[in-house]
């Protein structure tokens, strides 16, 4: 699992929590503080989606649904039901996690990858219509608005706000969403929960011959995957406060994060970090593009798929995997 | 009792319109070695899949233990006690040796300390100890199925399917997997069922052996009995002159 990991993940998880504790301390002003708050949240919706493409090695392509569900689900049950979305988002978890089981079901009938990919993708198409059509409720193409912001929390004398104005507001909720799912996943993952997921990946058949339930794991991994994914997306709704169907489950978003987890490494934990920050910022610095980025995306795929197929998280191994291999190298000569 | 062990009862398994296997029956006793004979194509690689679960049989019955296990699954039928290994070796890459062992501990309910502690031991035994925290991937073939008999002991197996044990393996190490394969059944008492090319590593091994030859059983016997039948030698003598 090293080359997963890395050699201490706990202790990179504590220098990601150092870093994000500091930012509030630095003179930074809100425009960049939104882009941080973007790319934590999107760190999260890699990260959930890397767990059945590249972890569980089943080439989902329509996660981005589950990122509509959840969404959706927060933004419309907040607004209608005027339940805060301090629980809603859970909500939009547990919806998401819902639908991640049910889309499970007919994929662990499949071998054929590019068949899991075909249905995944189409289902993602399928919850956009939806979502578009169903006017009445969610206002389509238009745009739903009116989403609440979080409420506000008192911590002892201080008042913490969201919503618009509220750039250290949104900051602080992404950042304690990064890294409580970053941390609760890679403890699911050490576990025998990682173990199995990885040994489906490298053999199926292998794993299943001593005594891996396949069908279990993997509506387990769908599930996580699709609750981690739809959360990410019910803090997205409540900090940009306007959802359109496209704009969550279209195929620009798509795009963006497949290359987030290709560039940062498919099936390293830390990998979708990587690629999340790097194309976050790289996004607002091409923002003068406009639909333009798409296509650099996409030749950013092109390239790392055939340059570094690991992705950035994999270049870092290769530097620290050496002194371990000579290291092991006086004992093979005994 | 003892012919209670593994029954295969007119098995047929069938691709479209093409048989595998046709109407096998035959059944294995309990702390005995078998041999599985038959040139390429003959449905030897069939009929370990669908004792261990990997095929559907078309038609026809598998019963383990006495009990029918003819449609569980392979995660099941590993759980009542049947291993395999695979002639293409599937180790599990990104993992290392003891994680790979630690696959088949973990899953039926070890901690992963526990199962650490117990992989250890097969990965001992099967003298892999040097190489315990090294990916899977780099292993060599012989090293992999050594890596894949340390992973099937892990299941606690009864029964042990395996699949083409020295196909690959350079000569000079072939010996050492047979002693650890006799020590399976002399002190692990495991009955082991064996599809190999190689005659001189099966007479040395097997006591008793089948026969196929297009899906079909021709003869059953002693492994002696059985090298020594007409058909076997027509068949076989070509592959003892190509590895002589």
């Amino acid at each position: 699992m090293l080359e997963v990991f890395g050699g201490h993940p706990y202790r990179a998880i504590l220098v990601w929590t150092l870093m994000l504790l500091v930012v509030p301390f630095l003179p930074l002003d809100d425009y960049v503080l939104h882009i941080l708050t973007l790319f934590l949240i999107f760190a999260v919706f890699a990260t959930g989606w890397n767990l059945t493409l590249g972890i569980l090695g089943l080439k989902t392509l329509g996660h981005h649904a589950f990122f509509a569900i959840g969404a959706y689900a927060s933004a419309l049950v907040s607004h209608y039901f005027g339940i805060s979305p301090w629980i809603t988002i859970w909500l939009g978890a547990i919806i998401a996690a819902i639908a991640g089981i049910v889309i499970g079901f007919p994929i662990l009938r499949i071998r054929s990858m590019p068949h899991v990919a075909i249905v995944t993708l189409a289902f993602a198409e399928i919850v956009r219509l939806v979502l578009s059509n169903l006017k009445e409720i969610t206002r389509g193409e238009l745009g739903f608005w009116g989403i609440p912001p979080f409420d506000p929390i008192s911590i002892g004398g201080t008042t913490i706000q969201f919503g618009l104005g509220n750039a250290f507001g949104s900051f602080a909720v992404a950042a304690v969403m990064f890294v409580g799912v970053h941390l609760l996943l890679l403890m699911l993952l050490k576990s025998r929960s990682g173990l199995t997921f990885l040994a489906i990946r490298d053999g199926e058949a292998a794993a299943e011959s001593l005594g891996v339930k396949l069908a279990a794991w993997k509506l387990f991994a769908f599930g996580v995957s699709a609750a981690i994914v739809g959360l990410s997306g019910a803090v997205y709704a409540h900090y940009v406060l306007i959802l359109t169907p496209s704009s969550v489950a279209g195929p620009d978003m798509l795009i963006s994060l497949l290359a987030m987890i290709i560039v940062g490494g498919v099936g390293r934990f830390f990998g979708p970090i990587y690629g999340a920050l790097l194309l976050t910022v790289s996004s607002e610095l091409l923002r003068d593009f406009g639909d333009y980025r798409m296509l650099l995306y996409g030749a950013l795929i092109v390239v790392f798929v055939f340059v570094a197929p690991t992705g950035i998280a994999g270049l870092k191994p290769a530097s620290w995997r050496k002194p371990r291999e000579s290291a092991s190298q006086p004992a093979e000569a005994t | 009792m003892a012919a209670d062990f593994l029954r295969v009862e007119q098995l047929t398994v069938a691709f479209g319109g093409i048989f595998a296997l046709k109407d096998v029956s035959l059944s294995i006793d309990e702390g005995r070695t078998t041999a599985i004979l038959g040139p390429n194509g003959a449905g030897k690689t069939t009929l370990f899949n669908a004792i261990s679960g990997a095929v559907r049989p078309t038609a026809g019955k598998i019963r383990f233990l006495g009990e029918d296990v003819s449609t569980k699954s392979p995660s099941s039928r590993c759980h009542s006690g049947i291993a395999r290994t695979f002639q293409i070796t599937q180790p599990f890459g990104s993992l290392s040796v003891i994680e790979n062992v630690m696959v088949a501990l973990a899953t039926k309910g070890a901690s992963m300390a526990e199962a650490r502690r117990e992989a250890a031991t097969y990965v001992e035994f099967v003298g892999l100890s040097a190489k315990a925290e090294d990916p899977a991937r780099v292993l060599s073939t012989g090293q992999r199925k050594r890596l894949e008999l340390a992973r099937a002991l892990a299941t606690h197996p009864r029964l042990l399917l395996l699949d083409e044990v020295t196909g690959g393996v350079d000569r000079p190490s072939i010996p050492e997997l047979l002693s650890l394969i006799r020590r399976l059944r002399e002190e692990r008492r495991i009955t082991i069922v064996v599809v190999e090319h190689n005659m001189e590593v099966l007479l040395d091994l097997a006591d008793d052996a089948v026969f196929l030859n297009r899906g079909e059983v021709v003869v059953t016997g002693g492994m002696q009995e059985v090298a020594g039948h007409e058909a076997v030698r027509s068949i076989y003598l070509g592959d003892i002159d190509a590895a002589a």
